[in-house]
């Protein structure tokens, strides 16, 4: 909660300041979410594991000339479907170096890593994405819908020997009140990863989040 | 020798013979004054009708034949040919009835038997300009009717068929009479360009009477430099494009339908959650918010704007029109007035 806040503070202060200076600046977003995990196995149905829970997190970005460095985490408690008592916790990490060659037109890279931690173990997603986002204005400057898609350039799970085909995407809309220097943003994602190997895993991910994007991105 | 040495050489020789003759005739005058002079009537008669003799192409100027027909008819007198200078005297009337002998140069007799053979012989005639420019309806064309004596003359501008153009002067003339033209018909429009033929004719022709006389007109139009239109105006958008409406709508139809379709896409086969249609939903209605936002309205200020703009460019319309139609109505006319001539009697 220190950590929030403090993230939070800095949020507020730093890009207004760094924006006056002329200096590189800054953007905070902070999520709130809901995730709905779906585990399956080449056993069928019966070895299906849902999982599901709110999530928090946040991301910053330090934006210069239309470059950017980001790093961004989120985490939440995710718990059974079926009224279980197992409860896993989802740690998600990300660190990404993103250009916008258009303004409509975002490319990013970098690796994201995803754990679920139990008493037990611990499985551990590591994957280099590469990502392409599209931003549409609705109404210039104040609502504007974007679509982004990715797709892994190289994943490793702890858990399984190797890891297959990792791509998902995003779509939503923001809306910027008029004279405010923050914004609003509600999203849809979907994440799916397919492990072959002894097994034959694959893991979908799904989460909508609401966020409060303060200072330009 | 080529064809053209001899035709210039033929040229030359018919000029020269034209001349030699035109100098004769002077010549035979100028003799026959002197022999007048010196009281030689008779060779004074011969010489004058030398130089009156007719020939196409050497005659006398008429300033010439009027001389030339006085000292005939003085001549005549003297010789004691009464009728003979009648006839002389009547032709002069007819070639010039404005004419009247010296009276410092023949003594009153001679004067006296002119007057009474002007006053018995009834001739009009009609001069106008060789060439005359002249603004339509501000200007005047004018041509002098001359008469012997009162006659009651009719002055008529008609086509070169006959058709009627234009009544000018119907009245009396007692010695001369100027006649104006303001290029127009009858019905006042401008006459198109051709020929016309002005016309003297006495109102009650008779045997003895005068005869008419006539002169062809060649009528051009000159037309007047008009002014260009104005330029039309370049009016502001009065409504805002329907494109930004419809593309807010697309982009979050577009998004929305992305949210709903991401996991058949980028998860096949997977059975995803229903909350993905809450959120597609909401960008939908997202774009349909800004589809209501940027619909097309009327710009007022610009609606305003515009609608000053078409009245100046009305006006400078109208304007340039009134100039332009101001230009057209004073049209230059040449007219270039051919010989005058007797009109044929049922002449059209």
């Amino acid at each position: 909660m220190k950590i929030s806040g403090l993230i939070g503070v800095l949020a507020l202060a730093v890009p207004a300041f760094a924006h006056s200076q002329g200096w590189p600046t800054l953007a905070f977003r902070g999520d709130a979410g809901f995730v709905w995990v779906r585990s399956d196995t080449a056993a069928g149905a019966a070895g299906a594991i849902r999982l599901r829970g709110p999530v928090l997190g946040g991301e910053g970005r330090l934006i210069f000339n239309g470059f950017s460095v980001g790093v961004g985490l989120s985490s939440g408690t995710l718990q059974t479907a079926d009224q279980g008592t197992a409860k896993r916790d989802l740690i998600e990490g990300r660190l990404l170096l993103a250009a916008r060659p258009l303004p409509w037109l975002e490319m990013s890279l970098g690796p994201l890593v995803r754990a679920y931690v139990t008493d037990a173990a611990t499985e551990r997603w590591v994957v280099w994405q590469a990502r392409a986002r599209v931003d549409a204005p609705i109404v210039t400057s104040s609502l504007t819908s974007y679509l982004e898609l990715w797709r892994a350039v190289s994943s490793q799970v702890n858990l399984a020997p190797g890891a297959g085909r990792v791509q998902g995407g995003e779509a939503g809309v923001t809306y910027r009140p008029p004279q405010r220097p923050f914004s609003l943003r509600l999203a849809y994602r979907v994440d799916d990863a397919a492990v072959r190997g002894a097994g034959d895993r694959s893991q979908m991910l799904e989460a909508i989040s609401v966020s409060l994007v303060v200072g330009e991105r | 020798m080529t064809r053209a040495s001899v035709a210039l050489a033929v040229s030359l020789l018919v000029c020269g013979a034209r001349v030699s003759r035109a100098q004769s005739a002077s010549d035979f005058l100028r003799q026959g004054v002197q022999a007048y002079q010196t009281l030689e009537y008779d060779a004074a008669v011969a010489l004058l009708e030398r130089s009156l003799r007719r020939d196409s192409v050497t005659g006398l100027a008429d300033s010439l034949q009027t001389r030339a027909l006085t000292y005939l008819a003085a001549t005549e007198l003297f010789r004691g040919q009464r009728d003979s200078a009648v006839a002389a005297f009547r032709q002069l009337v007819l070639l010039n009835p404005q004419y009247r002998p010296d009276e410092l140069v023949f003594p009153p007799q001679v004067t006296n038997l002119f007057q009474e053979v002007r006053r018995a012989t009834r001739a009009i005639a009609v001069a106008v300009p060789p060439v005359t420019e002249l603004r339509a309806r501000l200007e005047r064309f004018t041509a002098r009717v001359l008469a012997s004596a009162l006659a009651d003359v009719t002055v008529t501008l008609a086509h070169e068929d006959g058709t009627p153009v234009r009544q000018l002067y119907s009245g009396p003339v007692a010695d001369s009479l100027v006649v104006a033209w303001d290029g127009c018909t009858a019905t006042g429009t401008l006459v198109d360009n051709g020929r016309y033929i002005l016309r003297v004719t006495p109102r009650t022709p008779t045997a003895d009477g005068p005869r008419a006389r006539q002169v062809v007109l060649e009528v051009k139009q000159q037309p007047p430099d008009t002014l260009p239109w104005p330029p039309t105006p370049t009016l502001l958008p009065e409504r805002t494009s329907t494109g930004p409406a419809l593309q807010s709508l697309a982009a979050g139809l577009v998004a929305g339908a992305a949210v709903i379709a991401l996991p058949s896409l980028l998860a096949q086969g997977k059975d995803a959650t229903g909350a993905r249609y809450a959120v597609g939903a909401a960008v939908g209605v997202s774009g349909l918010v800004g589809f209501l936002a940027r619909k097309a309205h009327p710009l007022d200020a610009n609606v305003r704007t515009n609608a000053s703009q078409r009245d100046a460019w009305k006006r400078r319309v109208d304007a340039v029109k009134a100039e332009n139609a101001a230009r057209l109505r004073t049209m230059r006319l040449v007219v270039r007035a051919g010989p005058e001539t007797i009109a044929e009697r049922g002449s059209p």
